[in-house]
């Protein structure tokens, strides 16, 4: 899993992820976040990275 | 002690589960087999008897177990309480019936008596919605298209039962005692005593060796203090065995969420006698009184097939899926299959097939121990293999089952993303998991086996040197229980020798597998022209495999050498030695 920086385009990305929210219900922001995951999932492919991922964002701030 | 309301619903759908019979509503229904029960001689006598092996259940697991035996020519004393089959079976019985387990079966013999009464089927389609997600063909796979049995044959299991009896019958060696019941059992260090209750009277059994094949009810996991890792979920499903005046397509169709089933996923399939299996999920914790009513029951019928499709109900089953594996499958001299070690839901045919390989398994190696070709250390080999093929199998129906019936409102979400994704992208239709069809589970960790052996070698066909067709049970059946060391390839005469010296020391034979041009050496050889059989060996070029009699190769290698007497020795539970 990298954790350094690897977006070519940090601040587009974000605000592309809030306006695909926009204008959402919670049920239609859950889905589009859901579908989202495994979409991402997919580029990502290898099991170690994911299951370092999922481990990480388990990692819930206190 | 009141339960809690979930366990009384649970208990209550087991016991309908597992005290259902085939009975049928209408039609003529089958004309199931009684077999004759005769006095143990121990009644009479007075004495208590011993046996080498006594396996305690008839179901397709003990039957298995018993036919391979004879088939070995070992002596062993089957005790089932029942004096028919499929009578007593759970509800929910099997009718998909894996290649690896029509491969064993045709080794035992009855395989042409399954292919003309069940049904062969490769294609399978999932729904969701009114959609088709995904649809596969099973015989375009190369995992299965070189087997010269199926990938798979839908039968009712009763049918498979009663060709097994039949066969033992045939073959000798096992005694079958319909209406013996064991009611008691204790083991010591030299063997186990057993308690039969007979309608002639109660009498006693030694056993050096004990298998529980009894099922998902086995009375010995108490008996031997057997731990068990369970899950019980609230998901409830009803069967309907029907036949149509309309058929429906020779296919295995799953619905994620029916429309005609109030958005709840459905199963068809069809099986011998034209029955389709139709399983219906129901709404959580279901009065099970009430699905299978037969009203309810033509409802759902009528809306799934329409009014006209002429519906004559075989049999109505509800139940609760559920699973549970023992912590160990050997308990000093006793050996638990089948559904006695562990219980998944029916997704992917994991429950039969396995209890038929765990059968395969422990048969030759009780064979070969009993014969004095292998080491006692070997049967210890069956908990490693089987548990961890137990294992695998509750792990892939768990999966299934949590994506069919989602626990919580995210695992639910989860599940509306992979549908809509799979309708629109290809990697997506992964995600919908409508059952893995089960599979020859691999061994990874295997005092018997290699780190390159533990793999199911496939019954495919090579030619006999005067161009005849065999197929690698013929090989098996020749090899009569004994290992079979594959030699591919032309080979140098001391590699002959050795090899040859080592069959006169070692419970082997040996067979030359040539290319279409090689020389045969002095052994025993044959062809494999297409590199059918070193394929399905999992070797290339030049090598030698090393195939057991339940047809797994237990260890592969290059050349003849140390590495090959060190894994003959490894195959047959002796003492490993140093590495040369």
């Amino acid at each position: 899993m990298k954790t350094t920086l690897n977006l070519q385009d940090a601040d587009g990305f974000y605000e592309q992820l809030l306006d695909a929210h926009q204008g959402l219900s919670p049920d239609q922001s859950e889905l589009l976040n859901a579908r989202l995951i495994l979409l991402l999932a997919n580029q990502v492919g290898d099991a170690k990275v994911l299951k370092e991922c999922v481990e990480a964002a388990k990692t819930l701030p206190p | 002690m009141k339960p809690a309301r979930g366990d009384t619903m649970a208990d209550h759908y087991a016991e309908t589960a597992y005290s259902n019979g085939y009975h049928f509503s209408q039609g003529s229904g089958y004309e199931l087999p009684e077999y004759p029960f005769a006095a143990p001689p121990e009644i009479e006598s007075g004495e208590t008897s011993h046996h080498a092996i006594v396996i305690v259940g008839g179901g397709i697991t003990g039957l298995t177990l018993a036919c391979a035996l004879a088939q070995y020519g070992v002596p062993a004393v089957l005790l089932d309480e029942d004096n028919t089959v499929g009578v007593k079976g759970a509800s929910s019985r099997g009718i998909c019936y894996t290649q690896k387990s029509l491969e064993i079966f045709e080794r035992l013999g009855i395989y042409e008596r399954i292919a003309a009464k069940g049904i062969q089927w490769s294609v399978g389609r999932t729904f969701a919605g009114n959609d088709e997600v995904y649809s596969f063909d099973l015989r375009q796979q190369s995992g299965y298209n070189l087997s010269s049995q199926p990938p798979f044959i839908n039968i009712q299991q009763f049918y498979i039962e009663g060709y097994l009896v039949e066969r033992i019958y045939e073959l000798g060696h096992v005694q079958l005692r319909w209406r013996n019941r064991v009611t008691a059992f204790k083991q010591d260090g030299e063997g186990a005593t057993l308690t039969v209750n007979t309608p002639a009277g109660d009498y006693h059994l030694r056993a050096d060796h004990v298998i529980d094949a009894t099922g998902s009810h086995s009375p010995f996991r108490k008996w031997l203090g057997a731990s068990v890792t369970a899950k019980k979920g609230d998901d409830r499903w009803c069967i309907a065995d029907v036949r149509f005046q309309k058929k429906p397509p020779v296919e295995r169709h799953t619905w994620i969420e029916a429309p005609f089933n109030e958005n709840r996923a459905v199963w068809q399939h069809l099986m011998g006698d034209n029955v389709w299996r139709i399983d219906y999920q129901m709404a959580p914790d279901a009065d099970p009184a009430e699905v299978s009513r037969e009203e309810v029951v033509r409802e759902r019928l009528s809306r799934q097939f329409g009014a006209d499709a002429g519906v004559e109900i075989v049999w109505v089953g509800p139940y609760a899926y559920r699973s549970e594996c023992v912590d160990r499958m050997k308990h000093g001299r006793v050996f638990l299959m089948g559904d006695s070690a562990k219980v998944v839901s029916p997704f992917g045919a994991r429950g039969g097939n396995t209890g038929i390989a765990d059968a395969d398994n422990l048969a030759w190696k009780l064979a070969a121990v009993i014969r004095g070709l292998a080491s006692p250390q070997l049967l210890e080999s069956y908990n490693e293999e089987r548990h961890e093929a137990a294992r695998q199998n509750v792990l892939v129906t768990n999966r299934t089952a949590r994506f069919l019936r989602p626990a919580t409102p995210v695992e639910k979400r989860f599940r509306d993303a992979a549908l809509s994704l799979a309708r629109q992208h290809l990697f997506a239709r992964q995600f919908v998991n409508t059952g893995r069809m089960a599979v020859a589970n691999p061994y990874s960790a295997s005092s018997a086996c290699h780190r390159t052996g533990g793999l199911s070698v496939q019954n495919v066909a090579f030619e006999w040197p005067d161009g005849s067709t065999g197929r690698v049970n013929d090989l098996l059946r020749w090899a009569e229980g004994r290992l079979l060391v594959l030699l591919f390839g032309d080979a140098a005469p001391a590699s002959l020798e050795r090899l040859r010296s080592l069959a006169e020391t070692a419970p082997i034979r040996c067979v030359q597998v040539l290319g279409p041009e090689d020389h045969p050496g002095a052994l025993e050889y044959v062809r494999d022209p297409k590199g059918h059989l070193q394929g399905a060996c999992h070797v290339f070029g030049h090598a030698w495999a090393l195939v057991r009699p339940d047809s797994y190769v237990a260890a592969t290698g290059e050349s003849v050498d140390a590495n090959l007497v060190h894994a003959v020795g490894q195959a047959l539970g002796a003492a490993i030695e140093e590495d040369a």
